[in-house]
């Protein structure tokens, strides 16, 4: 049952959409009900165990997009992570940091998640909200004017809004009273365990070639949320 | 209507306004005038703390036109006031090469601890005890049509997820090979050459099984060319209501690629 579920939950996360519980109770465990807390610690535990993603000779389990020989079952590396307690929605995150790019060689994603970055940063450095009218300021070749289509993206409101929003990488509010309505991004539960604000901040300060204590209050916020 | 006046750190407007709600909600006698004090009441608090918000971020103002300037640098930015090339991107100011977005990605992938996405499982799951019953079941699909050696197997109650994955693969291959079409109509492409990675059996295996679903549903054709060698061609739907009417057209093909002949 356990191998069932791991293997169950890799599926699940190809696209990057929250797993939840009731989903692997009537695919995977069924008639386990009371085992289920039992399973998906094992299950949690088997995707943990050492190691990682590495070139190599093993028993191939299978390839990542990039033909990474895996050799199961102890180098996953990855976390089962809950981040809606209340309904149990789980993710799969990285248990070693900062991936090297290999992982994302389909080139969609790479480019995916340059851009979910830099709305994050943007995100985080704007004060934790930005407004939707706003959101393409991050980018000068980004807009958010409906089926304009973007020359990498396509429709980059549909991106925003639906894909990365369903992924619990962004999340939207709307702004009440508002007209026309608008609403605000801010960071979903899935940036929150795959990234950090100390991360985010990093990145702007690389990109900028300053310091982080440049930006002193996104500096302490970044601080203390560690 | 004036919210970005009341916004403006240095106005008054918002206090300004609270002040008449106060002295106009004395003179208050009816409901409707009562739900329209409410109502403003919530936009004002909305006001109030989105200025409050303003306020802290003008503490370490983030300047996000040089963030956007920097990160179109890092991006590769050619600023020149002549075009690359078709594939350039255009952005104020210049053009990003094509693979702009590649390389912010590539960095940007440190970020995060994401976890790879496993799309194609080959063979069983062996692991230590307890070892999984599992039921392998040839896809019904992959059975008609083109057969190929080491079918990948498949965990029937993924079915479904493994499905959506495969079209979706079988998508992008198409894209891929309608892509290459079209920047050389003239040259057909070898079929090996589109389906062998050289890096990967596996991947190769994975390859010509998508490339099959192509084929079966009439969106690709392989034909042999003057060498007898296999060349793949996307079929333009224009083309497809003539490939059904024409008699004997279908051919079995069963290509068989172990590892060393791979190699």
């Amino acid at each position: 049952q356990v191998s069932e579920l791991v293997q169950f939950l890799l599926v699940k996360d190809q696209k990057k959409i929250p797993i939840k519980r009731a989903d692997m109770l009537k695919n995977v465990i069924r008639e386990y009900r009371d085992a289920y807390s039992e399973i998906v610690n094992r299950a949690g535990r088997t995707l943990q165990e050492v190691g990682g993603v590495r070139q190599g000779k093993g028993r191939v389990l299978g390839e990542t997009p990039c033909g990474l020989t895996l050799v199961p079952p102890q180098v996953f590396g990855l976390q089962l992570v809950e981040i809606d307690t209340k309904r149990h929605i789980y993710i799969l995150i990285n248990n070693l940091p900062h991936a090297e790019g290999e992982y994302l060689c389909r080139g969609k994603e790479k480019e995916k998640m340059g851009l979910l970055l830099v709305i994050l940063s943007f995100i985080f450095m704007k004060g934790n909200s930005v407004k939707d009218s706003e959101a393409a300021q991050c980018h000068p070749s980004l807009t958010l004017i409906p089926r304009k289509q973007h020359s990498v993206f396509g429709d980059l409101r549909k991106l925003l809004t639906e894909e990365f929003v369903r992924q619990k990488y962004l999340e939207t509010t709307p702004i009440p009273l508002t007209d026309p309505p608008e609403f605000k991004f801010q960071w979903g539960p899935r940036a929150e365990k795959e990234t950090s604000k100390k991360d985010v901040l990093n990145f702007v300060a690389k990109i900028q070639g300053k310091d982080p204590t440049f930006w002193a209050s996104q500096y302490s916020e970044a601080d203390a949320a560690r | 209507e004036n919210r970005e006046a009341m916004l403006n750190s240095k106005s008054n407007r918002l206090t300004e306004a609270l002040e008449e709600a106060n002295r106009l909600f004395d003179g208050v006698c009816r409901a409707r005038e009562a739900a329209l004090d409410a109502q403003f009441l919530v936009i004002a608090s909305n006001i109030g703390k989105e200025k409050a918000n303003e306020l802290h971020s003008e503490m370490s103002a983030f300047d996000s036109t040089a963030f956007a300037e920097d990160l179109l640098t890092f991006m590769g930015i050619n600023r020149t006031e002549v075009e690359e090339s078709d594939d350039s991107e255009d952005v104020p100011g210049g053009f990003l090469p094509s693979d702009a977005w590649q390389t912010l990605g590539e960095e940007a992938a440190k970020y995060f601890r994401r976890a790879p996405t496993f799309h194609y499982m080959m063979g069983s799951f062996k692991s230590d005890p307890p070892v999984p019953k599992q039921r392998i079941e040839r896809q019904k699909k992959a059975s008609r049509g083109k057969a190929e050696r080491a079918m990948p197997a498949q965990l029937k109650r993924m079915e479904e997820s493994h499905q959506e994955a495969t079209e979706k693969e079988v998508e992008r291959i198409l894209r891929i090979l309608q892509t290459h079409f079209e920047n050389d109509p003239n040259t057909p492409i070898s079929f090996f050459d589109f389906v062998i990675d050289p890096n990967s059996f596996a991947r190769t295996v994975e390859n010509m099984f998508h490339v099959s679903f192509l084929t079966r549903d009439g969106l690709a054709r392989i034909k042999l060319d003057e060498d007898d060698l296999p060349i793949i061609e996307p079929i333009k739907p224009s083309e497809e209501g003539e490939e059904d009417s024409r008699a004997g057209a279908r051919n079995q093909v069963v290509i068989s690629l172990d590892q060393k002949e791979w190699k």
